[in-house]
């Protein structure tokens, strides 16, 4: 509902139906979803954890849509999971399984074994030729129907994506919808190449979450809409942080440090070895 | 419980301002979006839109997007964003999404405008 007054007519609190004290003070002091929220973090520190390589995560801040380098985009993925399943129980299934229902050769690996609010997820993205980029994400909410993971810099894209479920009519519909923008300049010239990867990767983990979750035939409905669509140069410097060419450069170093030991006869598999 | 956002825009010393009630979340993005176009259009001079949390008890993440998709439209309007009424645990929420990078933060209203439209604004 919006309602206009005139030009510098400031309508009075009681208008809104508040009280002067509750006018002077935010509503908000102690909302019901506070544990919902991850707490301030100024910048990551993950465990190192086996199954995944584990770089550029560590000493990097959080990255939102409002500092990445492209376009904002807004991508939303949508599928109907049928009459059979609560909103509620998809998302618990969906958030203690989330790497279960990525397309074969990616990694997710959280400290624990559910997606809990300031949890740092480490992630190695398979991102064609044999290469492997390694990032991570931030869990900056989850509560019973939904839960949003945050990108650190250097990841592809600088924003958010979250998962929910809600009924519609009869059925519950799963949707992911992501906020973001390329994290540099170097991403938002891959863009093109980049959203048709993240359509495929989500494609196929809804499909197969709406298999766990019971429907029949799952069909992902993908919608995609450019929010702002300058390009913000004070960002271009992201690209310090950029994980793909970092991934690369530790590839490169690990397998000539291997070089190295099997030349001189010390052998050893490297932590690699696994990517 | 969704749905039960409300918002109530005014034009005050050449602001736009936008006064939010209730919860903003995913239902949330009819009432915003509408909301933002009656403040811009009905002072069309305006360059700060004001946004008044201070009657908001429940922010989720879907709200912080829809808030984030406001931003997005200001600027590409030239517009800038301030937001007040926060409390400290939405004000947090602000810092860790790094939203508050872009958008100024008021304890009130009054103080919101007061800053932007005095000697120093």
């Amino acid at each position: 509902m919006t309602d206009t007054p005139g030009p510098d007519e400031a309508a009075p609190a009681e208008q809104i139906g508040l009280g002067a004290p509750e006018a002077a003070a935010p509503a908000s002091a102690h909302p019901r979803n506070a544990r919902s929220w991850a707490h301030k973090v100024d910048r990551l520190q993950p465990d190192l954890r086996e199954g995944v390589r584990g770089t550029n995560v560590a000493g990097r801040r959080l990255a939102g849509p409002v500092q990445g380098f492209g376009k904002m985009w807004q991508k939303t993925y949508r599928m109907n999971a049928g009459p059979g399943i609560a909103p509620a129980e998809a998302i618990s299934i969906w958030r203690k399984h989330f790497s279960e229902f990525w397309p074969a050769g990616n990694r997710f690996s959280t400290p624990i074994t559910n997606i809990t609010p300031g949890d740092v997820a480490l992630l190695d993205l398979r991102i064609g030729g044999g290469v492997k980029l390694s990032t991570g994400v931030f869990v900056l909410y989850a509560d019973a129907e939904s839960f949003t993971l945050m990108t650190p810099q250097g990841h592809l894209f600088a924003g958010w994506i979250t998962f929910s479920a809600a009924r519609d009519g009869e059925d519950t519909i799963v949707q992911a919808q992501a906020l973001f923008r390329a994290g540099d300049p170097l991403y938002e010239l891959a863009m093109p190449i980049m959203h048709r990867r993240e359509d495929q990767f989500w494609l196929a983990t809804l499909t197969a979450l709406g298999e766990r979750l019971g429907a029949a035939d799952p069909e992902v409905e993908i919608s995609r809409t450019c929010v702002d669509s300058r390009r913000q140069w004070r960002y271009a410097r992201n690209i310090w942080h950029n994980s793909a060419i970092r991934s690369l450069l530790q590839a490169a170093a690990d397998r000539r440090k291997r070089g190295n030991k099997s030349g001189t006869g010390q052998g050893g598999t490297g932590k690699d070895d696994k990517s | 419980m969704p749905g039960t956002c409300e918002a109530t825009t005014r034009a005050m010393s050449g602001a736009a301002v936008i006064e939010l009630r209730g919860e903003v979340d995913g239902a949330a993005a009819r009432v915003l979006a509408d909301a933002y176009e009656h403040a811009v259009t009905a002072d069309g001079v305006a360059t700060t839109v004001v946004l008044d949390f201070t009657a908001v008890d429940y922010i989720n993440s879907t709200g912080i997007a829809l808030i984030v998709s406001v931003l997005a439209k200001a600027r590409a309007e030239r517009r800038k964003v301030v937001a007040c009424g926060l409390s400290a645990h939405y004000r947090e929420i602000f810092d860790i999404t790094r939203l508050s990078d872009y958008i100024e933060l008021f304890p009130d209203l009054d103080r919101a405008v007061s800053q932007l439209t005095g000697p120093a604004a």
